[in-house]
């Protein structure tokens, strides 16, 4: 092929090139400025764990039946429960969010809605103590209105 | 005077952008000219074959999202879920099997263009990438919607899937493949005829049909090679036997002719997708399989066509809750040998798309 041909076609490439991207400038933006805009999460998000409370009863929606602790593939959900029958009180529920993979499977076994996914992501800390969850985190987590509660127990919000 | 000269050893990674995760090249050099390359793999191992073992079959879905190749997710579970579903005799309902066949082609299209994306940005064409990225956080927001997760959904289950697609879905589905075909369209104004990137790919890493062979190559790699051998269509997995879908496949056997197949297996998954979406049946979407389920003793072999290649689970049980053993047939692990075949005989310049073309994952490859 002759130089000028070449470099015609060249030139050609280019300037299509550059002129689809100088269009494509011109389009609206579909990027997020993050830390001060957030992005809408979908209400099945995979976000943290959180323990509702019961807002009839003021108590926990956990029957402490070990559904959730038994099926996580992570290990990394710690109940323990003192009493017996209805005396039963939850002791400890911790959850080690850094081992948690999200898959929910605690979620969809547990058979009260005890154990829900919240729209959030942001979860880091400087210190990796902070991310074991206790009783009181996972309380706090859980927000006070009614929620879209993600995927629960098999039925779809 | 003559001047002494010698090979030259260069190992290229395992920190190094563009080996795609942490592989090393070991590159026997003589001047420019590449005379041997050997891949050292292993820095990404993560066991997943012997994690598997310990735990359930339900837990296990979990594990094989991210713990094989975390790019495709839904495929891996695809072929986790169909072998276990074989070795246990579980049916899956007709809406089921087509929600995962619209998925896994979704997944298709989201892992090209993460191959797309990151190959042009090896070869200096920043905007694709850009661009890539840009298309496929749309395909991840309809994943959200309906997975709830990003990249690692959880989503299939042993006999199904976990939730039906939400109101509306369906169309926004069906407006995000009207729109990315023109996009599709947009890489190809600024790749197919750029003079560069034709002198970067054009006739670079070559490999024969009967080398892809014998190496065994599968996916675009082979298919690019002249290999018309497509999973889908040679033992149709799921749905895929009701669906109507060309498998294209060139001649060439190089970077270009890969870069070309994967374009237009885009474009057919697109197809795949939208039929589904007009034919998806209404009714159940799961089986009744309990969460401590056990599997019979036997053991069983599936593959399926993952984005990659031919990915194959075989499954062995000994009856009880958790699998005896588990053998992943990675089709990263299998198109890294033909690697050294094709980067033989090019320049230190072409290692770096040669190598990209091949689209290795290396937790893929190591596993």
């Amino acid at each position: 092929m002759p130089l000028v041909t070449r470099a015609a076609r060249a030139v050609t490439a280019l300037a299509t090139g550059l002129a689809l991207s100088f269009r494509v400038m011109l389009r609206r933006k579909v990027t997020v400025k993050y830390p001060i805009d957030k992005v809408d999460v979908s209400n099945r998000f995979h976000g943290l764990l959180a323990l509702p409370i019961d807002p009839e009863t003021g108590k926990d929606l956990c029957i402490i039946c070990f559904q959730c602790e038994r099926i996580c593939p992570d290990r990394c959900i710690h109940i323990e429960a003192e009493g017996k029958g209805k005396e039963r009180v939850l002791t400890r529920f911790d959850i080690e969010m850094d081992k948690c993979c999200y898959c929910g499977y605690c979620v969809e076994v547990c058979p009260t809605e005890a154990i829900v996914f919240v729209p959030h992501y942001e979860a880091s800390t400087y210190n990796r103590d902070q991310l074991l969850y206790n009783l009181d985190d996972l309380h706090r987590a859980a927000p006070k209105e009614p929620i879209a509660r993600g995927i629960i127990g098999g039925r779809v919000p | 005077m003559a001047l002494r000269t010698e090979e030259l050893m260069l190992n290229m990674g395992p920190q190094h952008p563009s080996t795609h995760g942490v592989l090393r090249l070991v590159v026997t050099l003589d001047g420019e000219n590449v005379m041997d390359v050997q891949p050292d793999i292993g820095y990404l191992h993560s066991s997943v074959e012997k994690m598997m073992e310990h735990r359930t079959y339900v837990q296990n879905v979990a594990l094989v999202d991210r713990g094989m190749d975390y790019l495709i997710a839904l495929n891996n579970e695809q072929a986790y879920c169909l072998a276990v579903e074989q070795l246990a005799g579980i049916a899956t309902p007709d809406r089921a099997r087509y929600i995962r066949v619209i998925f896994d082609e979704l997944n298709r299209i989201a892992s090209h263009l993460v191959w797309l994306g990151t190959w042009a940005i090896d070869l200096g064409a920043t905007t694709v990438f850009l661009w890539c990225f840009r298309e496929r956080e749309m395909i991840l927001d309809l994943f959200e919607k309906v997975t709830g997760g990003r990249l690692h959904h959880v989503y299939y289950r042993l006999g199904g899937v976990y939730a039906d697609l939400p109101e509306g879905w369906v169309e926004q589905c069906g407006a995000f493949l009207d729109y990315f075909l023109t996009r599709v369209d947009e890489y190809e104004t600024l790749l197919t005829k750029n003079p560069i990137f034709l002198a970067r790919t054009k006739g670079v890493g070559t490999i024969s049909r009967a080398d892809a062979i014998a190496m065994g190559a599968s996916g675009p790699v082979a298919r690019a090679s002249g290999v018309a051998y497509d999973v889908r269509k040679a033992a149709p997995y799921e749905v895929y036997d009701r669906m109507e879908f060309n498998v294209p496949v060139l001649t060439d056997g190089d970077c270009y002719a890969r870069y070309l197949v994967r374009l237009a297996e885009m474009r057919e998954s697109v197809r795949i997708v939208r039929q589904a979406l007009l034919n998806l049946p209404a009714g159940e979407i799961r089986a009744r399989v309990p969460m401590t389920m056990k599997a019979p003793r036997g053991e069983v072999y599936v593959h399926t066509e993952s984005p990659r290649g031919d990915l194959g689970i075989h499954l062995v049980s000994d009856g009880g809750e958790t699998p005896y053993r588990v053998k992943i047939r990675a089709p990263s692990f299998s198109n890294l040998y033909a690697l050294t075949e094709m980067m033989k005989g090019w320049k230190i310049a072409d290692v770096i798309a040669i190598l990209g073309s091949i689209d290795i994952v290396l937790s893929d490859v190591d596993r």
